[in-house]
């Protein structure tokens, strides 16, 4: 097979580059003390790290933005993965409806959702829609997609159907087999679900500017403020964000590599 | 929590002020000047997709035939974390990296002598695409892997074999079997880039002139108008989107016939 590689050699070059250099620009940039005259930086501080940290809306805002993002992980796992469940083993003929459910949150832009529910829910009054239960409310449902696929997946994988008649036949109840049997046979999807919701809703500002606002700021909207009036401060809590989103997504690349290693030992051993 | 309140929006967007039904807030929706914000976010969301489709896919080629296995898994981690990346924080980082005393700005205008300013400017439009293909290009790279995958060795062997240029073999062979993927993807990265909103405001503020930022100014009540123009504004999004999604199903479906 005739291999070409120069052009796919600088095919991966630029693409690295282009995925690279933002972020390391914005790393150094947190570090840097005066970097607008030349080259490189003028020299190497801390100072706009300590700075931020010693705002108390930094640990506000975290903690709004972690407590938000806990609740909606919850909520997401305790809601989807029974129905997830329950459709898969009892009612597959509904299965193509729940799969068009969690498209829908990908073809309603986040602007339009916001607008739908204060529409909506604006009958209630302002204090219900423009709450932190509801913005996490909201969250679960862009999030819906990320929790259901890898539970589903794991599900597929994990010969449910089997597993239930066994705990069942063994006298397990309803809640028995749940919470015993299947939830750990498919722990794994519901892990990944719960870290890619968790990392999802950490960055969602369009729903938390337009839901909340700054009655109740989140990291993100912390962030965009001090783009606008301290770009090295700023540039410090992008890169606590950027850290948050790796340090997710490896978790969930773990979680998922894990199972890999489980089926490859597994069909070693037979 | 989803249907009813979009249900809402599309009903109250056919009603004026005193629930009659109307056109007229589309006739408004429709004005010169939030026309014009549908023309921009239609046009930007194209050139994104289009350009995240062909580079991803390019991209997503080299980085599958590498031939280090580490470097695939860490390649793909990439292309994962940064389709979730988007918002303020990326948009940031191109502010860092090329606005006006950017350090990529910097760099090409001290080594090389090249002034990126005044006739680019990243707080504008083509800011914007760059930006946006930070988290398109990956997205396409994950979305046409398992195609890629699918193109079967002995495909290519038998059209070289038949007197195939390596040309002819990608035009007639596995372009065909890629396209569903590929429509299928540039309908995703449209409707990923349309209803983009974060990204765009922090980088331009509020003052570009795209569908979600007209709509989010609408809802904060930065901009007076009847209530009824953003429902407007967002129903006619709502069936931009679902084209997206019925023609992202459909070719999903089709590129399902390759892969027994």
């Amino acid at each position: 097979m005739k291999k070409n590689p120069w052009w796919r050699g600088l095919a991966i070059g630029l693409f690295l580059v282009y995925m690279l250099v933002p972020l390391a620009a914005t790393l150094l940039f947190s570090f840097a003390t005066r970097w607008d005259r030349s080259i490189f930086p003028e020299g190497l501080t801390l100072s706009w790290w300590q700075a931020v940290m010693d705002r108390r809306a930094f640990g506000l805002t975290l903690k709004n933005s972690l407590s938000i993002s806990l609740a909606a992980m919850l909520f997401s796992v305790i809601l989807v993965t029974p129905t997830a469940y329950w459709t898969h083993l009892r009612l597959p003929k509904a299965k193509p409806l729940v799969e068009i459910f969690t498209i829908l949150p990908f073809g309603v832009p986040g602007v339009v959702l916001a607008l739908a529910l204060i529409r909506c829910y604006a009958r209630f009054g302002g204090a219900i829609v423009y709450s932190p239960g509801m913005l996490v409310a909201a969250c679960m449902v862009i999030a819906l997609p990320f929790m259901y696929r890898p539970v589903v997946n794991a599900l597929n994988a994990a010969d449910v159907k089997t597993l239930t008649e066994a705990a069942h036949s063994l006298g397990a109840g309803w809640i028995a087999t749940m919470t015993r049997v299947i939830a750990p046979n498919i722990m794994h999807g519901i892990v990944s679900g719960a870290l890619l919701v968790f990392s999802t809703v950490f960055v969602e500002f369009t729903l938390a500017n337009l839901l909340v606002g700054a009655r109740f700021k989140t990291f993100p909207i912390y962030l965009v403020e001090f783009t606008r009036f301290d770009g090295r401060q700023a540039s410090a809590l992008a890169v606590i964000s950027f850290l948050f989103a790796w340090a997710t997504s490896l978790a969930v690349l773990w979680a998922m590599g894990r199972v890999d290693r489980e089926r490859e030992g597994a069909l070693g051993a037979r | 929590m989803e249907i009813v309140p979009i249900g809402t929006v599309v009903v109250s967007s056919l009603r004026d002020g005193n629930g009659q039904p109307t056109l007229a807030n589309f006739s408004r929706a429709l004005s010169p000047m939030l026309r014009a914000s549908f023309v921009n976010s239609i046009r930007l969301s194209v050139i994104t997709a289009v350009l995240g489709v062909v580079l991803g896919t390019l991209a997503g080629y080299a980085v599958m035939n590498a031939r280090s296995r580490f470097f695939r898994g860490a390649a793909t981690a990439l292309a994962d974390v940064a389709t979730n990346f988007g918002g303020a924080p990326l948009a940031f980082a191109f502010i860092v990296t090329l606005g006006s005393t950017g350090i990529v700005t910097l760099l090409l205008s001290r080594l090389f002598g090249i002034a990126l300013y005044p006739g680019f400017r990243v707080y504008s439009i083509s800011g914007l695409v760059l930006a946006y293909l930070y988290f398109q290009m990956p997205l396409m790279i994950l979305l046409i892997q398992p195609s890629l995958r699918g193109l079967r060795n002995e495909w290519r062997e038998a059209a070289l074999n038949l007197g195939a240029s390596e040309r002819q073999y990608w035009l007639r062979v596995a372009l065909p079997i890629l396209s569903p993927s590929l429509i299928g993807g540039f309908l995703l990265l449209f409707a990923n880039s349309y209803g983009a909103y974060a990204t765009a405001w922090t980088l331009t503020g509020p003052d570009i002139n795209l569908v979600t930022i007209r709509i989010a100014s609408l809802i904060r009540g930065e901009v007076q108008l009847e209530p009824g123009t953003a429902d407007a504004m967002a129903t006619i999004s709502l069936l931009i989107m679902a084209v997206c999604v019925v023609g992202y199903l459909w070719s999903n479906r089709l590129s399902q016939r390759w892969k027994r």
